[in-house]
């Protein structure tokens, strides 16, 4: 188990940030397990989802349940903690520690708030760089993550290739659809509509917009589940009842289920973050810096990778996956793809899936053996 | 189920290709072909499979493979990416052997190609007396149950060679384990070879 760590960087150096804005003592807040070797080639960096956080595979401070990839990360698991020195920090405007929305400008001596400047995929990656650079590794083993995280994935690859030995893109896409872009903005403006959200200024208020980011987490839940999933696990059975009850408390088993998602989850999230990060995950496309070409995005990508998808996953489908396979096979990078029959929807990386299991094994254990 | 040879056929197609190409195996099984390919003339492979305990026993080996399907899938590979494709005793499974054959030659510089030959005097013998569908060592499932659905004999291969603009450069005897230049099409040759393996290249306009 790891002590949460934090460590402040580009104090000297600020970080030119794709808005033009900088940012200057970056906090990042990490997690680390097991041991880096002498030889510094078995450092796996894990990079996570939208609400995901450092807690990869220890319990988390505030809802007290074990780390989100707990069934993927650990002593012989897939990534093997006995024989990796596993990396995963709070990405930039997050709200676990690291530099975000919520975090004190040291400048003004106030909560950031919406002066934060928005940021993108390629500044949490750039943020990323510094760590690794200042855990003194040249060269990561394997680079991975699932949504986001996957996205996250990308931009390394793209954007510094020679530090990546291999990497492991899951359920994820080279930018965001419109359709994805929609999703989010229903959630940010969910956000927003609550007044106590007050255009971000409620860190020194008893109000804060939790019933907006419920809504905006309710909204986003039903986005990682399958159709197949929700109607096996709900149907359309009643809530501790036998019958309607002609009003609009939660009857319905899902309509609770959902209500239970959203005010558990404002317990452990900020909605300003949740602002931040859904925006950077909308502008997010790998190819930008390239005037839209895939090809020159990743033309000195030179891992090994592996795509992972999941049938029943309808947010980043397996078609957005392919797309990124596509690419990797006609640049002649070393690829390799699976996809997994499931009907978990888009949260399958989360759950306790054999087949991925296997898959990550085989391909992180027979990649470190022929390193 | 094994249909093949394999330390015979294996030795073949190995020595149809030199050492350091680039190969993809398509329908690449458990990978056993592109390992003994990699240790044999340290090739650069690539997979393609469709079953997905398969792909995951690929991977387990670290060999690069692609979970995918020959009549869907190919289409995603650019022109002349690979020196060598190989597909071995999957055409006759394929739903358009014609438009996996052409893409074949289309992303490599030659492909190797081998298949049962329908042609063959046991099987075509198995229809004249008994009139029964043909069951052999090499075609071993009975008619309702074969994943097959396109067989062809030597000499049908040949006509569509020559239909899709294929030039056929050698063929194997897996009897005497010799590679002969080819020589056209002849009867004795789909009368007594069981299977058909050949090497071929697209023609260039």
């Amino acid at each position: 188990m790891s002590e949460n760590k934090i460590v402040e960087l580009a104090k000297e150096q600020a970080l030119v940030l794709d808005c033009g804005k900088s940012l200057k003592s970056i906090k990042t807040a990490y997690t680390t397990y097991g041991k880096l070797n002498a030889a510094k080639d078995n450092a796996i960096l894990i990079c996570h989802a939208l609400t995901g956080d450092q807690y990869v595979a220890s319990n988390h401070p505030i809802t007290k349940k074990e780390g989100w990839w707990s069934y993927i990360v650990g002593p012989e698991k897939p990534i093997d903690t006995n024989k990796f020195f596993v990396v995963c920090p709070n990405v930039i405007g997050g709200c676990m520690g690291s530099t975000g929305p919520k975090e004190v400008n040291s400048e003004t001596g106030k909560e950031y708030g919406t002066d934060f400047p928005v940021i993108t995929i390629a500044d949490m990656v750039r943020a990323q760089k510094l760590l690794i650079d200042y855990l003194g590794i040249e060269k990561i083993f394997c680079v991975t993550g699932g949504s986001m995280g996957g996205m996250l994935v990308l931009e390394w690859l793209s954007k510094f290739p020679e530090m990546v030995h291999s990497a492991i893109p899951i359920a994820t896409a080279t930018n965001h659809s419109a359709q994805n872009i929609a999703l989010n903005e229903l959630a940010r403006q969910s956000i927003m509509a609550d007044p106590n959200w007050n255009s971000g200024n409620y860190y020194n208020s008893d109000n804060k917009p939790l019933k907006g980011l419920s809504v905006a987490r309710m909204a986003a839940h039903i986005s990682y589940l399958s159709k197949d999933a929700l109607h096996s696990k709900f149907g359309r059975n009643l809530q501790d009842k036998n019958s309607l009850d002609y009003s609009f408390d939660a009857d319905f088993q899902i309509e609770s289920y959902l209500r239970h998602q959203g005010f558990t989850f404002v317990d452990r999230f900020d909605a300003n973050s949740y602002l931040y990060i859904t925006r950077a995950m909308d502008y997010f496309d790998v190819s930008s810096s390239n005037n839209g070409s895939l090809i020159e995005s990743f033309k000195n990508t030179n891992s090994k990778v592996l795509c992972i998808s999941f049938t029943s996953d309808w947010l980043y489908p397996t078609s957005e996956n392919k797309k990124i396979v596509k690419v990797f096979n006609t640049l002649g990078i070393n690829v390799s793809f699976i996809e997994i029959e499931t009907d978990g929807g888009h949260d399958s990386f989360l759950l306790e899936e054999p087949k991925l299991f296997e898959a990550m094994q085989g391909f992180i254990k027979s990649t470190y053996e022929n390193l | 189920m094994s249909l093949i040879n394999e330390k015979k056929d294996f030795k073949i197609i190995t020595d149809l290709i030199p050492a350091k190409s680039s190969v993809i195996d398509v329908g690449c099984n458990d990978g056993s072909l592109l390992e003994f390919l990699k240790e044999e003339k340290n090739i650069d492979g690539r997979g393609m499979e469709i079953d997905q305990q398969k792909v995951q026993l690929c991977l387990s080996k670290g060999i690069s493979v692609i979970e995918g399907d020959a009549d869907l899938d190919l289409y995603d590979y650019p022109d002349n990416l690979f020196d060598y494709s190989i597909l071995t005793y999957t055409l006759q499974a394929t739903k358009s052997p014609k438009n996996v054959l052409s893409e074949l030659v289309r992303i490599s510089s030659k492909a190797i190609i081998s298949f049962p030959n329908f042609g063959h005097w046991k099987i075509a013998s198995s229809l004249l007396l008994k009139r029964k569908m043909p069951i052999s060592e090499k075609l071993s499932y009975s008619w309702h149950e074969t994943p097959n659905l396109h067989f062809c004999t030597i000499n049908d291969f040949i006509d569509l060679c020559d239909e899709v603009g294929i030039r056929i450069e050698k063929q194997a005897n897996l009897k005497t384990n010799k590679l002969n230049k080819f020589n056209g099409k002849n009867l004795l040759n789909s009368y007594f070879n069981e299977v058909g393996l050949f090497l071929v290249s697209k023609i260039k306009n």
